[in-house]
């Protein structure tokens, strides 16, 4: 086996989710400076919404069952919905509040979605099994590593780029960039606020939806806390890689992924029970280097 | 205002009478909240063992009632949550499955000077060495489960070699992985690598390239883990094409998450006592049906099974006792040496309130159907000093 393409497959695979799901964040903060605490919610919602509501131990597919024509767009749109609704019933009467508000009230969203799952599904994990064989193993490059590591590496790669001609070529991805940028001036200017900050939930709420469907096809579990830990390291990623910056976001995501994968292959092994103390001493340090963020865009800089 | 007292009076004096009449127990558990799925079945079998004390004419001729407290799956909330037990005239306290959930409501038993039990707490310090003397559990300790996979693997499947895999979240695993540290290689098996990851990690691909980079195959991986982490990793190294056999704790049991791993074979799992109702032991498959008629579903684990146990424990010293006043009752179940019950031998002492040796039932998963193939005791009780490490 050869080592350095299994490490850079492994870092990949990893970075990518982490990557996708920063980018789902950094897209609503972009828009209206909110830090959606909600979206390791939003995916855990996705999970569930694959299997049949029962709170009984045995998980029944329900979603999960369709083929994957019909399951993913379905879930993408679910995904969205779900976004959608809560920026509907609860951002959109915040719009005046100060950024903080805002973020308890994630928090706060978060936490109704996280207990609706566990009166309707209880907390115990259930096993869903979607598509395991996409988990069998492939050779690449010296590297054996599963199919749907490659899947997460080019799905990553995919949405990237669709959004990137999303937001340099249509008038709704050029609306986005403005309001980004100065959303008080892009206002005055014509932007509509309601369909840029609608547009850009739906498709953070996709961007969980995709997150959700990559997680459990890796881990075959469903869990009502299984946001919360993706939910962290996507938020530091927006952090670290300027808060507000799309490409920063993926770029932060991938190198998250990346020295996460790498301490855990190369800490000794009393050591490595802190792989997370070591990632997030790397983050102290970065931010400490470039407290604007590694890739921070030029409007968030004040202009004094 | 003298009437106002002669009448509170009154009341009190009618109230300690009819508590008088019976002995409570008092269940500060979780009754909502994430915990209450792991507390549930537990507590149900509980009340199955109270009802058949009580229809059987009652411990120490008086009838057994029983009150409760939610804990809300809140450790701030599990100690009001004891309190209260105790305020309401609770003989004993029974409290959360975990640690961590069940120890503030059993700190107020203790600070009352009554006796708690832990549903089925596996960790040394759920007991003397966290809460304080009269504080007990019921459940097979986590070491236990490890040196019982650890002796098992070497003497009934030939296994020369292991690996370990220790998901670090929480302390329950490092004690199976303790465990088998401490057996393996006194049972004469090498331990050819370790490795640790989180219960909540979205992808353990490092973590199994390296078991892959080993030169060779390990007999068996002990993965020290719960669900839903455990799961996750199974599906992933078999997944990788790992076939080696796979030992775990008591935690993973149950046949609900198998569909994670399809067409699993070559898992084993250490359990108290058999949910699937093929038990070695005749007795422990009728409680099973008890459960299933009591509650409609038999147990999801084998967690179910020392709610029970505690209870008939209890049962069993206070009646020596004739007491229920918590040292007479803990000096009982310090003299219990091998004790006979449904679920095989149990022993407490003045040191260790919990199981540093057990029958255990060893239950193999192939092609995804779990079945009990035999017991299997370890030959020497794991040592104080390697529980506390």
């Amino acid at each position: 086996m050869n080592a350095i393409p299994q490490l850079f497959f492994d870092a990949m695979s990893l970075g990518g989710i982490y990557a996708m799901a920063a980018l789902g964040i950094a897209l609503i903060f972009g828009v209206m400076k909110l830090v959606n605490f909600a979206h390791g919610e939003y995916i855990a919602f996705c999970v569930f919404a694959l299997i049949v509501p029962s709170t009984d131990a045995v998980a029944v597919m329900f979603l999960g069952k369709a083929p994957a024509f019909l399951l993913i767009p379905t879930l993408l749109l679910i995904g969205a919905a779900v976004a959608v609704a809560s920026e509907f019933f609860v951002f959109r009467h915040m719009r005046n509040a100060t950024p903080v508000a805002m973020m308890i009230s994630s928090f706060a969203l978060g936490f109704v979605i996280q207990n609706i799952l566990l009166v309707v599904f209880s907390s115990r994990p259930k096993a869903v099994s979607l598509w395991p064989e996409l988990n069998q193993p492939v050779s690449i490059a010296g590297a054996s590593i599963p199919l749907l590591q490659l899947i997460v590496i080019l799905s990553t790669l995919i949405v990237v780029v669709t959004l990137a001609v999303l937001l340099k070529r249509t008038r709704i991805g050029l609306e986005m960039r403005a309001a980004a940028e100065n959303f008080t001036m892009a206002r005055l200017l014509g932007v509509r606020a309601n369909v840029v900050i609608t547009g850009a939930f739906a498709l953070s709420g996709a961007l969980a939806a995709a997150v959700a469907l990559i997680m459990v096809t890796q881990t075959g579990v469903a869990d009502i806390r299984m946001g919360g830990q993706i939910m962290l390291v996507a938020f530091i990623a927006t952090v670290i890689g300027g808060l507000g910056s799309l490409p920063g976001a993926v770029a932060a995501g991938f190198l998250i992924g990346a020295a996460s994968v790498i301490l855990q292959g190369f800490l000794p092994l009393e050591a490595r029970p802190f792989r997370d103390a070591f990632l997030f001493t790397l983050v102290i340090v970065s931010l400490l280097l470039r407290p604007e963020g590694l890739f921070a865009p030029r409007s968030s800089k004040p202009r004094v | 205002m003298k009437h106002l007292l002669t009448a509170s009076a009154l009341v009190m004096g009618l109230g300690t009478a009819a508590i008088a009449d019976d002995i409570t127990i008092g269940f500060a558990i979780a009754k909502s909240g994430w915990v209450e799925a792991y507390d549930a079945p537990a507590v149900a079998a509980a009340r199955i063992r109270i009802d058949e004390i009580n229809a059987a004419g009652g411990l120490l001729g008086k009838q057994i009632k029983w009150i409760e407290a939610d804990t809300k799956s809140d450790q701030a909330q599990s100690a009001s949550a004891g309190l209260q037990m105790v305020d309401e005239g609770a003989d004993m306290l029974i409290v959360s499955c975990d640690y961590d959930f069940g120890a503030p409501a059993a700190l107020a038993a203790e600070g009352a000077g009554l006796n708690s039990f832990f549903l089925c707490a596996e960790d040394i310090k759920a007991g003397i060495q966290g809460v304080g003397p009269n504080s007990f559990s019921a459940s097979v300790l986590a070491a236990v489960q490890g040196a019982t996979m650890a002796e098992w693997s070497i003497k009934e499947r030939d296994a020369k070699t292991g690996y370990v895999l220790l998901d670090t979240t929480i302390e329950y695993n490092k004690g199976i992985c303790t465990g088998y540290d401490w057996m393996f290689p006194k049972a004469g098996g090498e331990i050819v690598g370790r490795d640790t990851f989180l219960n909540g990690d979205a992808s353990i691909a490092s973590q199994i390239t390296r078991i892959k980079g080993l030169a060779e195959e390990p007999d068996v991986i002990m993965l020290c883990s719960y669900i839903p982490g455990a799961a996750s990793a199974v599906r992933q190294i078999r997944a990788a094409g790992i076939t080696s056999t796979i030992l775990n704790g008591s935690a993973v049991d149950g046949s609900y998450w198998l569909d994670a791993a399809p067409d699993l074979s070559n898992f084993i799992v250490p359990v108290q006592g058999s949910i699937y109702g093929d038990d070695t032991r005749p007795a422990v498959n009728e409680f099973r049906d008890a459960f299933e008629a009591a509650t409609g579903a038999g147990p999801s684990s084998t967690y179910a099974y020392p709610g029970y146990l505690l209870i008939d424990l209890w049962a069993k010293a206070v009646e020596r006792a004739g007491t229920v006043e918590a040292s007479a009752v803990t000096a009982e179940l310090e003299k219990m040496t091998n004790e006979p019950t449904a679920f095989g031998p149990r022993s407490f002492s003045s040191e260790i309130h919990h199981q540093n040796t057990a029958e255990m039932q060893i239950v193999e998963i192939t092609n995804g159907k779990p079945g009990v193939i035999g017991s299997f005791t370890i030959s020497e009780p794991v040592p104080l000093d390697v529980l506390l490490k």
